[in-house]
This record gives structure tokens, C-alpha cells and sequence, in this order.
């Protein structure tokens, strides 16, 4: 009997055993599991260009200020600050320290955006820092970094000169490129800053303790943040990183991750097991992007014209991507900007051609009689699932409708960013995510300069507004201004806009205060608490 | 007793018989006798019912079922086979603009709790184009979550899909998030502008089946928008084995489908095949050094990646992007795939020119391809056949599985592989889209195989002797 109770008692150990490792949340601990897509590819705040390194360094790190849950303004590290139309200037708190226990100061923040402007560090954000005078031409390599328009007038006051005048700057300053890197902590590292949890040192709400490249990583309260009173969660761990949708709700069924997103199919599954589904949309904008280079036929007015009047955006939306979230394309510019008292989008309208087959074929008339019989089109997409179905949607759209043949080119992410640089593509489907909170974040990206402009788009109307815009701190003309690039962009149709981007996840119910955002950090966990 | 006495007479000699022996059997010649073995072998002659039918399934199909396998209806996406449906005609969709309140304030602090929303309604009949709801105003409220169920919901966490929020201004909601005519739960949330206060309000509405005067004329229903009414009812396309994920027929892809698998399967087996007969034929004729050269040359064949080199043509031949991969497969099918055939001719040739006819013939004069035309082809015959057989179910699989992988038919070309590698996606929720070509390919393959083990048994001439 004896061996019995042992090992029905080891069987019952196991069983409670198990029941601890399987919990995504916990209570008493207040830790949380969840699972990213990839590893973290770049920790290195100059340096950062991707979601997920965004999402762990939103969590690590702090900038100047930052986005509250519902999209406003709120002070970070600094305290207060004060705009006027040449200098930004930032007072620091004085409680803000580094996981080491030192003050966080203003050096700090002119140390980092110094790098970032840098040459030698070649981030691909630099740009981002062109309101700041001389920025440019450092990146150039036309001036030292010394002369970058950043000054530290005391350990907590921080001066910015700007370039021009640039009514979106403190809103700038929460992108995770203008979080602080202090000198002697990232000298000391060298070339091994970032590479690992103990070569970064961390400002934010969390600390990384553990970081097992590739397999996981574990994120705990730093004790040394200021506003550490307000932070409930005493861990993050990320225990699996798969971009697998399906293993990811599979976890999150068995209880290990407290967090997925899901897609067109895994919601299905996710449903009919009674989860709680949430919706979220990300601010970002999909479109088909046409090439303009001369001689490609897309580059011919009444073709890009007939294919908007044959598309309509309302089928996209609810037959083709049939998931919730999804807002129909109606505009470069998504239904979130803000306007001058309201949002853009209802202060100036997106002119909309709707579907109109009879138009459209009128429009087909005129191009056959401008550039002769429509050769057949190149669409270039990326080889996730729902863009080759959107390109097939296209092809059948397009030949069935207008007899115009489309040829569907799938390739990898990559690849198709090196295709979509070189031109070769008559059609690409490609999407904008918002940098910073500002109009001007979508608004130059079909400017002649702007190299994400990859159908080489080149209207100096155009052009002329973007430099309105960026040059002017009224909003009233900068909203007008962007409102007429609008209409340019609808009259050209420069593009051909499908949808804005809305997501469907689940979240453990016990987790409370998770902030979605459409910039910054997203998820974002710094305020959640596990509830019992 | 008496003794024989021998008379003259018994010294005449027998009347001169036509017949000494009664064969018992007619006479068959090889082919016969195969045919007849077959014919006893119920597997193999199903095997070639069921292949003659694939035939004519390819051939004949399209002709009785004319509908166009590219033409996509997103109002009929990922139907299962069903009976043909009846719609009603409805006007085109209009936007609606719902219903918001003037001069409208936002709650001046947020409330802790609020009451569930009254009042929750359709505004008007619920159709698969639109949905659309209304309901009053929840006192404390900012803002309202819209939810949608595909069954009863069981608490507040178990609503089903968020379809979307109004500002609290707005008390109308309008869902068009691919509608099916079934039962949904329509559940609403007031929020404070942000967060949801967990009480619900719950509408169960089942939309009809409607289409367009328009849609009914560009699916060919009718000739002008005019001949329908309002209000009508019509019947809708039918589709025996459903529709894919963009609302295309899948019998239609189907048979299209089956062509580029079959033209595949066919062509290219038979003509690495004779590739292979050729090759083997040659050294094993021949013998001797030539053999070994030849036969060593097969072997580096072998070894080469089929995957590889198909890649490698594509490029070559300037297969572009978004264009078929069909005519590289079937090059590199055959040249890497007659090694087999060759090495088995070649065993046969081998053995058969050792064989006592063979130098008889030589010996009366014959020369190299009179013995290679009369006596050694015909003898492996059975075997090329057999390996025939069993090489178009490896073929149709190989293409089935490049375009699993999308190194095959560009869309929207269909092939059953293909279709497998879209149907996967959506296994679980819309099944057809996997099984039909699945079973497609399962019954080919099976019904090829089936019918090369009947052949084997049937044209092997050892078993001759057995009835």
C-alpha cells in the first residue's frame, strides 16, 4: 500500500507542479508570460527600426515624454517643457534614474541623439532627427557631431535649436530613437552595447535580467524608476518567440501565454473555444502603390484612374481580408490623424471614387488610346498568406472586369523591398506605419525626395505642400496644405488606398490596463496589473 | 479361346485424320492473353473505369459545365456544396449615415457603472449585404463595443467577434463583415470612450440571401438589370462542390485543375519513358564498355536534385514572375527521371540477347534492328508498360507538390496541387477546399497504381502457364 501513497502523492506533486508552470498570469507574483514574434532584433535605441525591438525597449527605456493610455501627451523623463518656433527646451525630474542607481541627466539625451545623427552609426532612423539643426548635414558627414543642435545646459535642462519651425517636435521625442544612452556605461561596451541583457543600461519601468538569444527573455520592475509606486507587474517574461500564429494560440490555449494575435484563420478556432477576442487598429495604412517611372504603363493617368474606379475598397474590406478591424481605404492619410480642432479626416474628406465599372471603363478607353493595348501588369506582394490573396483578388478584379491581365510576383519580404528599390514592378502592395504623431508622417512619403517613395512619384505641387507643411507651425495652413495634397493624390491617383489595418488578438481576462497604441510601444504592459 | 488371326485388313493402313489433337483453348496471341488476365482482376479494371472517367472528366467536363474557373463572386466565398440557393433582389447599397445625436457632450467624468443598453434593434430588414443596427441611448455611456456570435454567447467574455465601436454620439452600427444567411448574436457594450463597463444587450437576426440587380447581371443571371424586380426572388448559381476562398467554383477549378495534373502526368512519364527505353535499349544491345559508360552516366543522373534543377530552369528560361512553372517541370521531370526506365530496359535487354532465339535469329541472318524491332522490344513491353503506369501517379504527385510549395501553376490557374496548398489554409473552418482535391489526387494516384500492379500481373509471362 505503502508504494502507492508515494507515488500517488509524486502523481499529485507533478500534477501542482504543472499547474504553476502553466499559468500565463499570476496573481500573488504579479508576473506575466507572453511570447514575441521574433527576437529582438536590434536593443540598441540609436540603432532600432523594428516592432519588436520597439515593444521590448518601449518597456526597458523612457524618453523624454510618453503616450498615456489613450493617446495623450504625458511628461517621461522630463518633467515639463516649453516650445517656441527655433529652440524645444526639456526640464528634466529630478528622480529619474538608470538601473545603476545614477541620475538620468540632459547629457544623457544629447550623448544619443549625437550617435543617432552620427554617420559612423548608419541608423536608418537618422532622418527622423531633421528638425534638429545641422542634423542633416551631420548625417551627411558635411559637419562633427558636436555641431548637432542639442545642448545640455545643465544636468537637468536640455536645449533643442531646431532646423525649422516644427509643431510636432515634443510629440517626436517619444519614438524610442530619442530614448537617452549614457556615455560612459556605452564606451565601456563597445561594440557589445545592446548585445546582451547586462551590456544595456535601462531607464524605463523594466530591467532585462535574462536574455537567451533566440529562445527567451525575462523583463523585471526596475527598482530604480521613478514612478515605480504606479507599476503593479514585478515581471514580463518572454518565454517563446514564434511568428507561428497558430503554435501561438495554441500556447495561449494551453495557458502559457497571455497574450496572441490572430489572423483570418486561427479567429475561427479562437472562437469556437469561447476566448474572449479584442480588437485594435493599428494606424496603419495599406495600398497599392503604382510605378511612375517613365514608359511602365502605370505611369499613364487614365489606366491608375480606370483600376480606382474598379476597385472597391467595401469588398476588400469585408469579403476578402473578413476580419474585424479592417477600415476601408479611402485615403493615404488614416481616420486617426488629428486636424486642426478635430481629426483630418473629418475636417477635409477623402474625395472617394467609388465603384463605378462604366467610369472605369471609360477611363480604360482613354489608355488603350493613349498607350495602345494594356500589356499585362506585374504586382509584386509579399508571400504572407493574406497578400497573396489580396493579389489574387486583384488579378480577378482587374481581368474579369477590365480584361487587364495582372501577373501576381510573391516574394519574400526582403526581396520585395529590393525589387520594389530597383522599380522593377508595375503595382506593388505595400504599407505605411505612422513614425511619429503627425501628418507629415504619411504626408511625405510620396514627396519627390522621400526614398520610400518607390514608384518615384514626382510632382513639385506636391512637393511644395509637403514644404508648407514641414515648415509651418500653424495648423490651419499646415491641415490645408495636406488637405490638398489629398486631393492631388485622389486626382493623380497615385496611389490606390485598400485599408487601414485593424487587428484581432486575445488577452488573458485577468490582465487590466494594457495600453494598445498606434505609436509607441504596442502592446504595451508598463500599467497592467493582474487582477484576482 | 481363339487365337488373333491377322487378317489383309489390318494391314490397311488408317484413313489420313485432319485432326490428331483438340486444342482445347483458342489460340491467343500476348496482348490477348494480357487482356484477358486483366479483365479477371476487378481492382485493376476499376482502376481503368475510374481513369478513362478522369479522362473524360478533363475532356468532356468543361464542355457540360461551362462555368469560368477564374470568376470570383466575394458574395459566395467558401460556400460548402450545397443545392442551388434562392436570393432576393435587393436595391444597390446606399451608405447609411445611422442615427446621431445633435449637440451631443461627453459624460463630464466617467461612470463607474451603467445600465445595460435599451432598445437594441435592426433598423431595417437584415440582409446579407448589410446589417444594420440601432439602439438608445445608455445614460453614462461615451462610446459603444458592437459584438457578432455565431452562437448563443455564454457570458460577457464569450461574445464572439468585435465588429467595431461608435462614439458616444453615435447610436447606429452598420455590419457588412462577410454575412451569411444563418442565425447571429449581436451583442452591445457601452464603453466610457475607452474601456467597456461589462454589461450586455443581446439581438438574434438571421440576414436573407440577397444580390444586387447588378451582381445578378454580372453573374449572368439575367441579361439586363431590368428583367428583375425589387423584391424578387431568384435563384442563385449552384455549386455542386462549393466555392473557393475568393468565391470561385471548385468544380470548375477542378477540371481545369485536372488538366494541368493530367497533361503533367501523362507527358511526362511517357516521354522520359521512351527517353529511358532508348538509353537502356542502347546499352544494353551494345554491352560491354559502352554499357558501363553509358550506365555510370545514368548514375550521375541520379544524383542530381530534382528541386535544384527545376529552379534552375525557371531561371533559364525566363519564367518570369506570376508565370507558369508548368513547361520547366515537365523538362526537368524529364531529364532527371528516365534513369529507372533506363536501367530496367536495360537489365531486360541484357538477359533477352542471351537468349536461345535470339542467336538462332542471328544465326539465320538477322540483323541488329530486325533482333531489336521483332524480338527485344516487344519482349520488355511489359515492363515499360508497368513502369509507364507506375511513373504518371510519381509525376502528378511531383506537380502536385511544386505547386503545393508555389514553384508550379501561377494563379489563377488552379491545379490540384495548388488548390491542396489553399485549402490547407482553412482546414479547419471550410474543409471542401481541402478534401475535394485531395480526394482527386488520392483516387488518381491510387487508380494509376492499382491498374500497374493489375498490368505487372497481367503481362508477365511467367504466370501464363498458371489457367
Amino acid at each position: 500500500m505503502r508504494h502507492i501513497t508515494v507515488f500517488l502523492t509524486c502523481l499529485l506533486c507533478q500534477f501542482a507542479h504543472a499547474e504553476v508552470e502553466a499559468t500565463s498570469v499570476d496573481f500573488h507574483s504579479q508576473t506575466l508570460t507572453i511570447a514575441l514574434t521574433q527576437e529582438p532584433p536590434q536593443l540598441n535605441s540609436a540603432k532600432a527600426t523594428d516592432q519588436v525591438s520597439g515593444l521590448v525597449l518601449g518597456h526597458l527605456m523612457q524618453g523624454l515624454v510618453r503616450y498615456d493610455r489613450r493617446g495623450n501627451v504625458i511628461p517621461g523623463v522630463a518633467e515639463r517643457w516649453e516650445m517656441t518656433e527655433t529652440t524645444a527646451t526639456f526640464w528634466l525630474r529630478k528622480d529619474a534614474k538608470w538601473s545603476d542607481g545614477k541620475p538620468v541627466t540632459a547629457h544623457d539625451f544629447v550623448f544619443a541623439w549625437q550617435r543617432v545623427a552620427d554617420p559612423k552609426t548608419a541608423s536608418q532612423y537618422a532622418f527622423i532627427l531633421s528638425p534638429i539643426k545641422n542634423a542633416a548635414e551631420i548625417n551627411e558627414g558635411k559637419l562633427p557631431v558636436t555641431e548637432l543642435g542639442v545642448l545640455a545646459l545643465d544636468d537637468r535642462t536640455l536645449q533643442v535649436t531646431l532646423a525649422r519651425p516644427t509643431a510636432y517636435f515634443v510629440k517626436l521625442t517619444v519614438f524610442n530613437t530619442f530614448y537617452p544612452i549614457r556615455q560612459d556605461f556605452f564606451e565601456s561596451r563597445g561594440d557589445q552595447y545592446a548585445a546582451d541583457a547586462k551590456d544595456l543600461l535601462y531607464n524605463g519601468p523594466f530591467k532585462m535580467t535574462e536574455w537567451t538569444h533566440s529562445a527567451s527573455l525575462k523583463m523585471i520592475k526596475n527598482e530604480h524608476y521613478w514612478d515605480r509606486e504606479n507599476i503593479s507587474l514585478n515581471a514580463i517574461n518572454v518565454d517563446y518567440i514564434t511568428a507561428d500564429t497558430r503554435a501561438r494560440l495554441n500556447l495561449y490555449t494551453d495557458g502559457k501565454i497571455a497574450f496572441t494575435r490572430l489572423d483570418g484563420e486561427t479567429y475561427k478556432d479562437a472562437l469556437s473555444q469561447r476566448f474572449r477576442i479584442r480588437r485594435f487598429t493599428t494606424g496603419s495604412t495599406f495600398y497599392l502603390e503604382y510605378n511612375h517611372r517613365p514608359g511602365k504603363p502605370t505611369a499613364n493617368l487614365n489606366l491608375r484612374k480606370a483600376i480606382q474606379y474598379i476597385f472597391d475598397p467595401d469588398e476588400m474590406v469585408n469579403r476578402v481580408l473578413a476580419t474585424p478591424g479592417n477600415l476601408r481605404g479611402e485615403s493615404l492619410f488614416p481616420v486617426w490623424l488629428n486636424g486642426v480642432n478635430d481629426k483630418f479626416r473629418r475636417e477635409y474628406p477623402a474625395p472617394q471614387a467609388g465603384y463605378n465599372v462604366k467610369e472605369a471603363k471609360r477611363y480604360l478607353e482613354l489608355a488603350v488610346n493613349e498607350i495602345g493595348p494594356i500589356p499585362p501588369l506585374v504586382l509584386l506582394v509579399s508571400d504572407s498568406p493574406t497578400a497573396t490573396k489580396q493579389g489574387e483578388y486583384m488579378q480577378g478584379v482587374l481581368l474579369n472586369k477590365l480584361g487587364i491581365e495582372l501577373k501576381i510576383d510573391v516574394q519574400t519580404f526582403k526581396q520585395r523591398l529590393a525589387k520594389m528599390t530597383s522599380g522593377e514592378f508595375d503595382i506593388v502592395g505595400a504599407g505605411w506605419g505612422p513614425d511619429f504623431d503627425d501628418i507629415l508622417t504619411f504626408g511625405d512619403l510620396l514627396a519627390s525626395w522621400n526614398m520610400n517613395n518607390r514608384g518615384r512619384y514626382n510632382n513639385p505641387e506636391y512637393d511644395r505642400l509637403v514644404r508648407l507643411t514641414m515648415n509651418s507651425t500653424d495648423p490651419k495652413t499646415r491641415m490645408d496644405a495636406m488637405g490638398k495634397a489629398q486631393q492631388i493624390l485622389f486626382d493623380d491617383a497615385v496611389v490606390l488606398p485598400q485599408y487601414e489595418q485593424g487587428v484581432i488578438y486575445l488577452l488573458h481576462p485577468k490582465i487590466k490596463g494594457v495600453a494598445r497604441r498606434v505609436i509607441g510601444p504596442d502592446p504595451d504592459f508598463t500599467y497592467a496589473k493582474i487582477v484576482p | 479361346m481363339s487365337l488373333f488371326e491377322p487378317t489383309s485388313a489390318d494391314f490397311e493402313p488408317l484413313p489420313r485424320q485432319e485432326k490428331t489433337e483438340q486444342i482445347t483453348r483458342p489460340s491467343l496471341s500476348y496482348w490477348q492473353d494480357a487482356w484477358v488476365r486483366l479483365k479477371k482482376n476487378t481492382r485493376a479494371i476499376i482502376s481503368l473505369g475510374i481513369i478513362i472517367l478522369l479522362a473524360l472528366f478533363t475532356l468532356i467536363g468543361p464542355l457540360l459545365w461551362s462555368v469560368n474557373p477564374a470568376l470570383q463572386n466575394l458574395n459566395q466565398v467558401s460556400q460548402a456544396p450545397s443545392w442551388a440557393k434562392s436570393a432576393v433582389i435587393i436595391a444597390p447599397y446606399q451608405d447609411w449615415d445611422g442615427i446621431r445625436l445633435e449637440g451631443y457632450t461627453s459624460p463630464n467624468q466617467i461612470a463607474s457603472a451603467v445600465p445595460a443598453p435599451t432598445g437594441f434593434a435592426m433598423a431595417d430588414t437584415p440582409t446579407t449585404q448589410r446589417v444594420r443596427l440601432i439602439w438608445d441611448q445608455t445614460p453614462g455611456a461615451d462610446g459603444y463595443n458592437v459584438y457578432r456570435n455565431n452562437r448563443a454567447p455564454r457570458d460577457f467574455n464569450d461574445l464572439g467577434l468585435p465588429l467595431g465601436s461608435t462614439y458616444g454620439n453615435e447610436l447606429s452600427y452598420e455590419d457588412r463583415l462577410s454575412l451569411e444567411p444563418r442565425a447571429y448574436y449581436y451583442s452591445l457594450v457601452p464603453t466610457d470612450g475607452y474601456d467597456e463597463y461589462e454589461v450586455y444587450s443581446q439581438l438574434i437576426l438571421t440576414p436573407v440571401l440577397a444580390i444586387t440587380p447588378d451582381e445578378a447581371v454580372e453573374r449572368g443571371l439575367v441579361t439586363d438589370p431590368s428583367e428583375v424586380n425589387i423584391g424578387d426572388d431568384i435563384t442563385i448559381e449552384f455549386h455542386p462542390f462549393g466555392t473557393d476562398y475568393l468565391g470561385r467554383d471548385m468544380l470548375a477549378r477542378l477540371m481545369e485543375g485536372a488538366r494541368v495534373s493530367l497533361f503533367i502526368g501523362i507527358v511526362a512519364p511517357f516521354l522520359f519513358v521512351l527517353v529511358g527505353i532508348i538509353y537502356g535499349g542502347f546499352a544494353g544491345y551494345f554491352g560491354g564498355q559502352l554499357d558501363g559508360l553509358l550506365m555510370r552516366f545514368a548514375e550521375f543522373v541520379v544524383a542530381l536534385p530534382f528541386l535544384l534543377f527545376m529552379i534552375l530552369f525557371k531561371i533559364a528560361f525566363g519564367i518570369g514572375p506570376g508565370e507558369s512553372g508548368i513547361m520547366p517541370m515537365l523538362l526537368a521531370l524529364i531529364l532527371l527521371s528516365w534513369p529507372s526506365t533506363a536501367r530496367l530496359v536495360r537489365g531486360q535487354v541484357l538477359q533477352i540477347r542471351e537468349e536461345g532465339y535470339i542467336e538462332a535469329a542471328r544465326l539465320l541472318g538477322a540483323k541488329d534492328h530486325y533482333l531489336i524491332l521483332r524480338h527485344i522490344i516487344p519482349n520488355t513491353m511489359g515492363v515499360i508498360l508497368v513502369t509507364l503506369t507506375f511513373a504518371v501517379p510519381s509525376a502528378i504527385f511531383t506537380e502536385a507538390f511544386l505547386s503545393f510549395i508555389g514553384m508550379g501553376v501561377a494563379p489563377p490557374t488552379p491545379s490540384w496541387g495548388s488548390m491542396c496548398n489553399e485549402g490547407v489554409k482553412t482546414m479547419l473552418s471550410h474543409p471542401h477546399e481541402l478534401i475535394f482535391p485531395a480526394v482527386f489526387i488520392s483516387i488518381t494516384v491510387l487508380a494509376f497504381n492499382l491498374l500497374g500492379d493489375g498490368l505487372t500481373e497481367a503481362l508477365d509471362s511467367k504466370m501464363r502457364s498458371r489457367d
